[in-house]
């Protein structure tokens, strides 16, 4: 239980200087959110209505001031709202983390739909045409940037075909149709890197089953070859599979972010950027700080899981 | 592999049918219009930025406006002379409504200016209300506004889309505007739902039956949505795209040269200090480079103030005062004690396209007579910080003049207003900042254009800035998209005014 206090305030530390090191480094670089947002298109405000926002901002108040207080408000669950339009900063990651987490899902399952079929298929054909083929796409798939696959399949499906909308969004419950429409493109984007992670790890994992004494009792005992195939190979070889799917989940956040932009997905990478070039400092705090808490509580999770089944851990 | 690949081809037998998803979106009589970026705010007097500035046209309305020629007509004013050289008198159209039905009355032109005008206030022409000495409204119709000097270009200021007239029971939450649409929803960030005020004061207008504003940040999507049938109306068609919009037989380009770039100084020490080296600098610009590199030719050598060939104050010969001249720039730097040229830096961005090529442009140029700059290329908001605070050596900036007539160029030029990151620092100019001020003060058109062309004369000589290069701004629809116009120069951005008489098909 003192190992599992611990480690939970361990997590709550990180947060904690996640947030502070996001509050001062962006309030250090250099840019004025008050003057920046008057300064719009290359027009010159007056500094009387700069001073005036800036003040109604609180931006005029000590560095420790507006921590302080920054501090305070996270303690009681308060992000703050936007510098720009008032706008609650919570309520904006609310509408948005759900779209980013939904892109990230599909991308997944696009993933898993392609990558292990594919990577059974190689393993069992190793070194035939369909494994040459199929791993030389993983690695072309690996090393084209996500934003290059995007605006290709925006110039091919919309531009060329017109086939698809170019990008955009509309909520699942306005029309679950058209949803899934917008959600193909960007999800097939993302997913691309992730395919060709799921298919070489399955591909290996495969292999490695297949020359394992289990599958030679099982085909011994006269099972027939797709029972052995889905019940001893494949169920075996998804276990490493998954894990370095789970592990990937993490890094696809952040191919979100041009993903969004490429495909005007309103998830939670656009108002970050666009928080950043503002100045936006509660927005970028909130969401930087949003994302990492959803890290370090997935890792809490695992530990504590982890911790459960093999209490060495705890000792260690 | 052959399995995704599969997958693919499966999809793309259903595609033709997902094409039917993308029509269903099709409203008649309501069009979508692409924005480059979503407003990030809709204070009506603010500057937000010229998204911002287009979804205000749709929501409200100022005293005057500008037609498509770009000539001054009324709105909510129907007549409007000047008393003597201090007052202007403004007499409203009896029917107008605020979109909460309330008539728009003198009192309510009031109220707008002095909260422009107010301590308090965020106004972009702050300043400017501020020099009003005092506002009278004889009647419910008439207003009556004194200024404290002769300002002969007051009316541009009440056209402008940064002076809306709002009711005066609005909250700073929520402005009321008499304009031909009203926000019936938004989704901050993404798109902004407006239907037509039905009791909009222009019989017949609008024409449509609503506009939805989607925001597309990127500048490929957007041309990619256009082209797909995804929006009916784009703005800041990107230059490279241009071409390709003028070939499509569904497309059309609405592109008028407008904004321009140019070069801001430090000039609180060293050779930048001199006029002459300044001067020296103006005359080096292959602005014929900046035009084809950062422009893809769409656009044109800015070489004198920035005075548009069609307004009626342009003088061509003054135009080309810093045509490229490399002998004469050596020359006055040797002049000015520096034969072998310079070491100094050029700030600019990396943020956006067009400013970085400028300046590397600029930075080959100035090369060819020794003067060695570094490129500062920080992003945007630091870039502003930077020249606001006048830590900078040479800048590269982009802008447009606050209107047609030369007195819009003040906020560039005027070396007596604040320090600003779209006018040079520590550079006075009082001969200048006398005949701009002579300019705005003087009525008759004769006395105005030698009054402005003896500015320019004085600007050639001390390069308080020196001009670039003018850039196209695009606006690209469908052929049925009829009625929409991109205003002339400096008034491009106010073109949104025109979607009151926007229809498709």
């Amino acid at each position: 239980m003192a190992w599992a206090a611990r480690r939970i305030a361990v997590s709550l530390a990180l947060v904690w200087i996640v947030a502070s090191i996001v509050f001062l480094v962006i309030h250090i670089v250099p840019g004025d959110p008050a003057e920046l947002l008057l300064s719009s298109g290359g027009f010159a405000p007056d500094p009387a209505a700069v001073a005036e926002l800036r003040e109604r901002l609180g931006l005029d108040r000590p560095l420790l001031a507006q921590y302080a207080a920054y501090l305070g408000a996270l303690l009681r669950g308060d992000l703050g709202t936007s510098l720009v339009d008032d706008f609650p900063v919570a309520q904006e990651i609310l509408l948005r983390l759900p779209r980013t987490l939904e892109l990230i899902g599909a991308g997944a399952l696009i993933a898993v739909a392609a990558g292990i079929p594919a990577g059974t298929w190689a393993a069992l054909r190793r070194g035939g045409a369909f494994d040459q083929i199929a791993s030389a796409t993983a690695a072309l798939l690996l090393a084209v940037p996500v934003f290059v696959v995007g605006t290709l399949l925006v110039l091919v499906f919309a531009q060329l075909l017109r086939w698809m909308p170019a990008g955009g969004y509309v909520a699942l419950a306005d029309d679950p149709w058209r949803h899934l429409i917008l959600l193909s493109l960007p999800a097939l984007a993302i997913g691309k890197g992730l395919v060709a992670v799921v298919f070489r790890m399955t591909r290996t994992a495969v292999l490695d089953a297949l020359s394992r004494d289990y599958v030679r009792t099982a085909r011994a005992k006269g099972l027939s070859p797709a029972r052995v195939l889905l019940r001893h190979v494949v169920r075996n070889a998804l276990i490493p599979v998954l894990t370095v799917l789970a592990l990937h989940m993490g890094s696809l956040l952040g191919g979100t972010v041009l993903v969004e932009y490429v495909f005007n997905w309103p998830g939670l990478s656009t108002p970050l950027l666009r928080a950043v070039e503002a100045r936006d400092y509660p927005m970028v705090v909130g969401i930087v700080v949003t994302i990492s808490a959803l890290f370090v509580l997935l890792n809490l999770a695992m530990d504590l899981i982890y911790a459960a089944l093999d209490p060495r851990i705890r000792a260690a | 592999m052959l399995t995704s690949r599969r997958a693919l081809f499966a999809a793309g037998a259903a595609l033709p049918f997902l094409s039917r998803g993308a029509a269903a979106q099709r409203q008649p009589g309501v069009l979508r219009f692409g924005l480059s970026a979503f407003p990030p705010s809709l204070q009506p007097w603010a500057n937000t930025g010229t998204a911002a500035a287009t979804v205000k046209l749709l929501i409200h309305r100022g005293l005057l406006s500008w037609d498509k020629e770009g000539k001054l007509r009324g709105e909510l004013a129907e007549e409007w002379r000047n008393e003597g050289p201090t007052a202007w008198v403004f007499r409203l159209r009896g029917d107008a409504l605020f979109q909460n039905g309330d008539p728009v009355t003198a009192a309510d032109v009031k109220w707008s200016l002095e909260q422009i005008a107010g301590e308090r206030s965020t106004a972009y022409l702050r300043s400017e209300a501020r020099s009003i000495e005092r506002i009278e409204t004889p009647d419910d119709r008439t207003v009556r506004i004194v200024t404290k000097e002769p300002v002969a270009t007051l009316p541009s200021w009440m056209a402008s889309y940064h002076m809306p007239i709002v009711s005066r029971r609005s909250t700073e939450a929520q402005p009321i505007g008499a304009g031909p649409f009203v926000i019936r929803g938004q989704e901050r960030g993404t798109s902004i739902e407006l239907a037509a005020f039905d009791r909009y004061y222009k019989p017949g207008l609008p024409k449509l039956r609503g506009i939805r504003i989607i925001a597309y940040a990127d500048e490929n999507l957007r041309v990619a949505a256009l082209q797909a049938g995804d929006v009916d109306l784009i703005e800041y068609v990107p230059w490279q795209a241009m071409a390709g919009i003028e070939a499509d037989q569904r497309l059309k380009l609405d592109a008028v040269d407008g904004p321009f770039m140019y070069l801001t100084f430090n000039a609180a020490r060293g050779p930048l200090a001199d006029a002459r080296v300044r001067r020296a600098i103006a005359l080096a610009i292959r602005r014929e480079d900046i035009v084809r590199a950062a422009f893809f030719g769409r656009g044109s050598p800015l070489e004198g103030l920035p005075i548009a060939p069609g307004s009626e104050f342009f003088d061509a010969e003054l135009s080309r005062g810093w045509r490229m001249d490399l002998t004469r720039a050596r020359a006055l730097l040797a002049e000015a004690g520096h034969p072998g040229g310079f070491a100094t830096s050029i700030l600019s961005t990396a943020q956006y396209g067009m400013h970085k090529d400028t300046a590397e442009i600029v930075q080959q140029s100035l090369a060819a007579i020794g003067i060695q700059a570094e490129l500062r290329l920080p992003d945007w908001a630091t870039r502003v910080n930077l020249g606001n605070r006048g830590q900078y050596d040479i800048g590269v900036m982009g802008s447009t003049t606050d209107s047609n007539d030369p007195d819009g160029m003040n906020n560039l030029l005027n070396s007596g207003l604040p320090p600003s990151y779209v006018r040079s620092v520590n550079l006075r100019v009082p001969a200048l900042d006398a005949k701009l001020a002579e300019g705005r003060a003087e009525f008759a058109f004769d006395r105005r254009r030698a009054i402005y062309q003896d500015a320019q004369r004085v600007a050639l000589e001390e390069a308080p800035i020196v001009g670039l290069a003018w850039r196209s701004q695009g606006y690209a629809m469908p052929r049925e998209v009829t009625g929409f116009k991109n205003l002339p120069g400096a008034l491009t951005f106010a073109s949104g005014i025109t979607l009151e008489e926007t229809a498709i098909g």
